[in-house]
């Protein structure tokens, strides 16, 4: 009796213990976030007026803005996007529905995932390689190249994960109707999991918008208005690195004020990406 | 026409019937396993078969062979003949989906595709046919009439029909599957995820389908089987026990087997 009291006694104490360390963890982890987010706030939101988004950036010493830096990250994110989401969709589909049983979809899973996790600066340096060193220059459309093989990776995932997701016996009728397999897969597994495959875009995007380092050895950066794909082109990452290391105020203010941009332009898609995964639980 | 059924265990047919399918020495594997055992039957048309069996014992495994769904995953393979109206449809040279199209299936969940109530239903329809508005509208209402469900639904065509109950669910399913005209309707264990209520729906639906079609049901329910079928094959471990007159088998079967699974001694 005295045994079983003392032993739950004992088990009561450890249990306070741990719970303790875990409320602990988490709070440090959410105190750094909060502290990051609240210094961008604070730093950031004093230099944003109207001129950031209409404004070169500026030489040492001037006003400006980030508009040719904002607009360039734009145009290589979307030529990111474009280019890679179709190659990960269609992977990840083959994966998920020609070849669920191939060897084939074992080795690329393993190469994919290595992908996913490869530092970003190597993409660079190969991207560098590939098209930088031939064509003898700095250009937007290398950096828009070393965008999208990052996005390939996360693509293929996603879309994979989602279709797997898609009960079989749905494929089963959809098969048992007279359907064939890519009908199946277009209006029935692709209307299945679209929002998953929506999602993983979104996160794509998410992750290669704040990128730097594939950036820096591909489209380089550019003080001027240029919206040659040919010619080096400005980014939010790459200005953002440039000016908070610059010994100039008005460069580290903008250095803030982008900063503060790419943070919010991550959590607005994260939102929606969310909330579009959330919508499909309820059903 | 053949004029009587011709395998060993013919004694389905008291009259004259045609038959609609004829399974010949049909084996059937999962990789090595052998799941079938030279199963040997004949289904007359317009009348409803049901297979029964405990769990395992091969009667989902000979459905799925019927219109060779089973095709969809690697090592899965069938030896013998399965004749559609004289025709075997095992032959490498049937083209798939329009056998599927004459062979209609549903399944043990309602699968509603993730589209409209009238969308489910003209998807199959376009796979094949090319209608105006207006036919495709009055193919669909026949079909949902059919399957008994035009009236809860006819307000709301356009609801997704995930947001059905599951009852509604499966006859949108049956629905679906009459509206692309099939010869043969499967039925695997359709109520077996549904209420009492539902069931009976479904169960009084498949009374009035078989005027016009060949239906093979799977079901786990003994009482379903001897209330919807006019035969039924009786299967254990992957064999074909007895096959006879429903109430032959369910009063006086000639199998021991048969007799101690129908009244519980196992299964």
């Amino acid at each position: 009796m005295s045994t079983a009291a003392s032993l739950h006694q004992s088990r009561k104490r450890k249990n306070a213990v741990m719970m303790a360390l875990c409320v602990i963890a988490a709070g440090i982890g959410l105190a750094w976030l909060a502290l990051i987010l609240g210094a961008l706030l604070y730093k950031g939101l004093t230099g944003v007026s109207l001129s950031v988004f209409t404004e070169m950036t500026p030489p040492p010493g001037d006003a400006g803005g980030l508009l040719n830096a904002i607009y360039g990250s734009i145009v290589m994110t979307i030529i990111g996007v474009v280019v890679g989401t179709p190659i990960g969709v269609l992977a990840g589909t083959y994966m998920a529905e020609y070849g669920r049983f191939s060897r084939l979809t074992t080795v690329v899973r393993f190469i994919n995932d290595i992908l996913l996790s490869a530092p970003s600066i190597i993409v660079g340096l190969f991207v560098y390689e590939l098209m930088v060193r031939p064509m003898g220059h700095f250009s937007a459309i290398a950096g828009a190249v070393s965008l999208s093989i990052l996005v390939i990776p996360v693509v293929v995932r996603t879309t994979e994960d989602m279709l797997n997701l898609v009960p079989n016996a749905l494929r089963e009728a959809g098969t048992a109707i007279g359907a064939p397999r890519w009908v199946v897969i277009r209006s029935v597994a692709y209307r299945a999991a679209l929002s998953g495959i929506v999602t993983g875009i979104l996160l794509a995007i998410a992750r290669i918008s704040g990128e730097t380092a594939p950036l820096l050895f591909t489209a380089l950066n550019n003080q001027f208005w240029s919206s040659n794909l040919n010619a080096p082109m400005a980014s939010l990452p790459v200005t953002i690195f440039q000016f908070a290391l610059s010994p100039y105020e008005e460069w580290q203010q903008l250095a803030w004020t982008g900063a503060l941009i790419i943070t919010l332009t991550v959590l607005g898609l994260s939102i929606i990406a969310r909330s579009l995964t959330g919508r499909r639980e309820d059903r | 026409m053949k004029p009587m059924l011709s395998t060993d265990l013919n004694v389905a047919a008291t009259t004259v019937e045609k038959v609609k399918i004829e399974v010949k020495n049909l084996n059937f594997y999962y990789g090595q396993s052998k799941a079938l055992k030279d199963i040997n039957l004949s289904l007359p048309e317009r009348s409803v078969t049901a297979f029964i069996g405990p769990s395992g014992c091969g009667k989902s495994t000979l459905l799925r062979v019927m219109n060779r769904i089973y095709e969809l995953y690697p090592k899965q393979s069938a030896e013998g003949q399965v004749l559609l109206d004289g025709k075997n449809i095992l032959d490498r040279s049937q083209d798939l989906n329009l056998l599927r199209t004459k062979i209609g299936m549903v399944f043990q969940k309602p699968t509603p595709f993730p589209m409209s109530i009238y969308e489910n239903i003209a998807f199959g329809v376009r796979l094949y046919e090319k209608l105006s508005k207006a036919e495709m509208d009055s193919r669909v209402e026949q079909a949902l009439k059919r399957a008994a469900l035009w009236n809860e639904v006819k307000d709301k065509l356009n609801a997704s029909g995930l947001s059905l109950s599951g009852g509604q669910q499966q006859r949108l399913c049956i629905a679906r599957t009459v509206a692309v005209k099939p010869e043969v309707i499967l039925l695997d264990e359709p109520a077996s995820a549904l209420d009492p209520l539902s069931t009976a729906k479904i169960e009084e639906l498949i009374d009035e389908l078989q005027a016009d079609y060949t239906i093979v049901i799977v079901t786990h329910n003994m009482q379903q089987a001897a209330r919807v079928s006019r035969q039924t094959a009786f299967m254990y471990l992957g064999e074909l026990v007895e096959f006879d007159r429903t109430e032959k088998i369910f009063t006086s079967p000639r199998e021991k087997r048969t007799q101690d699974y129908i009244t519980g001694r196992f299964g």
